[in-house]
């Protein structure tokens, strides 16, 4: 339709306008989170790291830094623009709500994406990692991010009812860094804990991922060994229930005026 | 005359619940209609219910009980058809983003308004800064602008969908003498030129005389008086008087007038204050006289809005519980004078 078209490409223009507003901080950032895949890979291969090693660990982790962005913009970002009041104004568009989210998560994932190409291309270059391009790894890809995002409608709507959720943003962040299997595989796990990292957000995503990616497996096989169906199930998970605690949120913030600052 | 009404509110509540589990009953079975065309001043206290009521007329808080329709489109059952009635620029906020400029901020808005035609938003955005004098800056960001400009943007941008109703919280809130003004002007200019019904709340009240066509004033989510401006002074003009006296008299010792507020003029003594019930004109004189002041003159004052708003909410305060306010004063009143409603 022409709203969804225009909306899509409204809150992307919006998004990189401010972007660029905060280009040194950003730039800064990127160089800090290409630095910090160097820093960890070496630690982790002991001081020798291989590119061989390291691609599936860049796969992870460019994976991990779509998570970044969409988790703080559900966070931080739905917290600052409820004190700036432009989400009340946002709320008091005629068009649905639904669809300002979804304007909101496409432009998040398309500035991601400039940046992980940006980030995974310099990192890729500078060490000679190879990560072949394959068609089957596409439709796996959609699923990890669904997934993430609907993790991140999560934390919108826990967002909109406890304003103070940003520092469990940041916890969570950081701690899928080390538990979606990037550096330390989830297989090495004790089993508790490998429980546990499967059930995040992007891990299940990640290893099926590298499956198909690097292992050249294809996406028969990957369902057949049940890990290709526990994503898609896991995925539509989070959908699900990300969306329908976005909802909650909304409900409860307009129940308690908490969609503007109070 | 029958007027349309732009904004019907009917048995309007709210009751949020606080953290430490009391409940704050923040309006209180409103009802409320505003015709269209009208500059509407919603007036109250702090904390009287003034913002909670237009944030559920923005769809924004979600009423306990009761309705409110913007003309005519149900804000909870037809929001979409109800959202493009309005425009609002909110209170103490930013309402835009600062980090863009005000170009690309009335862009946005107008798409997130649902408007479809880039040609026509360019247009819109184009008349709305020239008007505003902002066109000239248009390409900076509106967080260098100063706290005037950041407004104008932010009233802007609600109109930009050209919205028959526009509600302003405290439009004027924190700007200085000559951008208050512009402001004014311009509210006057959208409801006197281009029909729009625009609701504001301020505190200043000498701006709600000016502007305002008809005022609300609302004491603890209730409405104490709902009147055309000119009627309220009107009530309220037979019941003040100037008293002049010559010389300088201290007031606080001989307690003739009491309740009456004393000022010097060259020389005089003026009075202004509210003859009650139980008094008339002429025991004021009766009263001066044998206190042997020397009187000059005894007029009829003229009230201003402030006055009248607040001898309305102290009355409000003694008669908590009844139904005090401005209906029991009515009451009191020369038929002749509440005919005119
Ligand atoms: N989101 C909220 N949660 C809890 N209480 C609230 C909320 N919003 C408003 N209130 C309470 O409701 C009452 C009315 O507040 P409101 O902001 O509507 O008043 P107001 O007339 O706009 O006052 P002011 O002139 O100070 O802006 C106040 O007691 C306020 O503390
Ligand atoms: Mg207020």
């Amino acid at each position: 339709m022409m709203a969804t078209g225009t909306v899509l490409l409204n809150e992307c223009q919006k998004r990189l306008i401010i972007m660029w507003s905060y280009r040194f901080n950003f730039m800064l950032e990127t160089f800090m989170i290409g630095f910090l895949f160097v820093g960890i890979s070496f630690f982790v291969s002991g001081g020798r790291p291989t590119p061989e090693q390291m691609a599936p660990a860049l796969l992870g982790y460019l994976t991990w830094f779509y998570a970044v962005f969409a988790i703080s913009d559900m966070s931080q970002g739905i917290r600052e623009e409820t004190q700036t009041g432009t989400l009340e104004q946002m709320y008091m568009s005629p068009l649905p709500s639904g669809l300002l989210l979804a304007g909101r998560s496409v432009a998040s994932l398309f500035i991601s994406t400039g940046m992980v190409a940006l980030v995974g291309g310099i990192l890729m270059l500078a060490l000679g990692i190879r990560i072949p391009v394959r068609l089957a790894g596409a439709p796996v890809f959609a699923l990890t991010l669904a997934g993430l995002y609907g993790f991140a409608f999560f934390m919108g709507g826990a967002t909109l009812v406890f304003k103070q959720v940003n520092a469990l943003g940041n916890l969570l962040t950081n701690m899928l860094l080390f538990l979606n299997g990037s550096f330390l595989t989830v297989e090495r796990m004790p089993g508790w804990l490998e429980g546990f990292a499967r059930s995040l957000p992007s891990t299940q995503g990640i290893d099926v991922l590298r499956s198909v990616v690097l292992d050249n497996l294809s996406l028969a096989s990957v369902w057949h060994d049940g890990s290709l169906m526990w994503l898609t199930a896991h995925t539509a998970f989070f959908l699900l229930a990300g969306w329908g605690a976005f909802l909650w949120g909304e409900r409860v913030a307009r129940k308690r005026g908490l969609l503007g600052q109070y | 005359m029958k007027m349309k009404a732009a904004i019907e509110i009917e048995s309007l509540s709210k009751t949020f619940r606080s953290r430490g589990g009391n409940d704050v009953e923040a309006v209180s079975l409103l009802n409320l209609t505003v015709e269209a065309g009208q500059v509407f001043g919603f007036l109250g206290s702090n904390g009287a219910g003034k913002t909670t009521t237009i944030k559920m007329a923005c769809g924004l808080v979600q009423p306990t009980t009761g309705t409110v329709r913007l003309n005519g489109y149900d804000v909870l059952k037809q929001r979409g058809q109800a959202m493009r009635q309005i425009g609002a620029v909110l209170e103490g906020t930013r309402n835009v983003y600062w980090r863009m400029n005000a170009w690309q901020n009335l862009l946005y808005f107008g798409r997130i308004k649902g408007i479809s035609s880039s040609g026509l938003l360019k247009a819109r955005a184009e008349q709305l800064l020239r008007e505003l004098d902002l066109w000239e800056r248009r390409k900076d960001p509106v967080g260098e602008f100063s706290r005037g400009m950041q407004q104008k943007v932010a009233i802007a941008a609600a109109l930009i969908a050209d919205p028959p109703i526009v509600l302003l919280d405290e439009p004027t809130l924190g700007l200085d003498v000559h951008a208050s003004r512009t402001v004014q002007e311009w509210i006057v200019q959208l409801a006197k030129e281009r029909g729009k019904t625009v609701v504001l709340t301020t505190h200043q009240l000498d701006m709600a005389e000016n502007l305002c066509d008809q005022v609300a004033i609302m004491s603890h989510g209730k409405l104490l008086a709902h009147r055309p401006t000119a009627e309220l002074l009107d009530l309220f003009r037979r019941e003040f008087y100037q008293v002049r006296l010559r010389g300088v008299v201290d007031m606080e010792k001989n307690g003739v007038f009491p309740g009456f507020a004393a000022s010097q003029e060259n020389g005089h003594t003026v009075l202004s204050g509210e003859v009650g019930d139980d008094m008339s004109v002429f025991d004021l004189v009766e009263r001066a006289r044998t206190a042997g002041m020397d009187l000059i003159s005894v007029s009829p004052g003229e009230p201003n809005l402030e006055e009248i708003f607040v001898e309305l909410i102290e009355r409000a305060e003694e008669t908590v519980g009844q139904d005090g306010g401005l209906e029991r004063k009515a009451g009191h009143r020369p038929a002749g004078v509440r005919s005119r409603g």
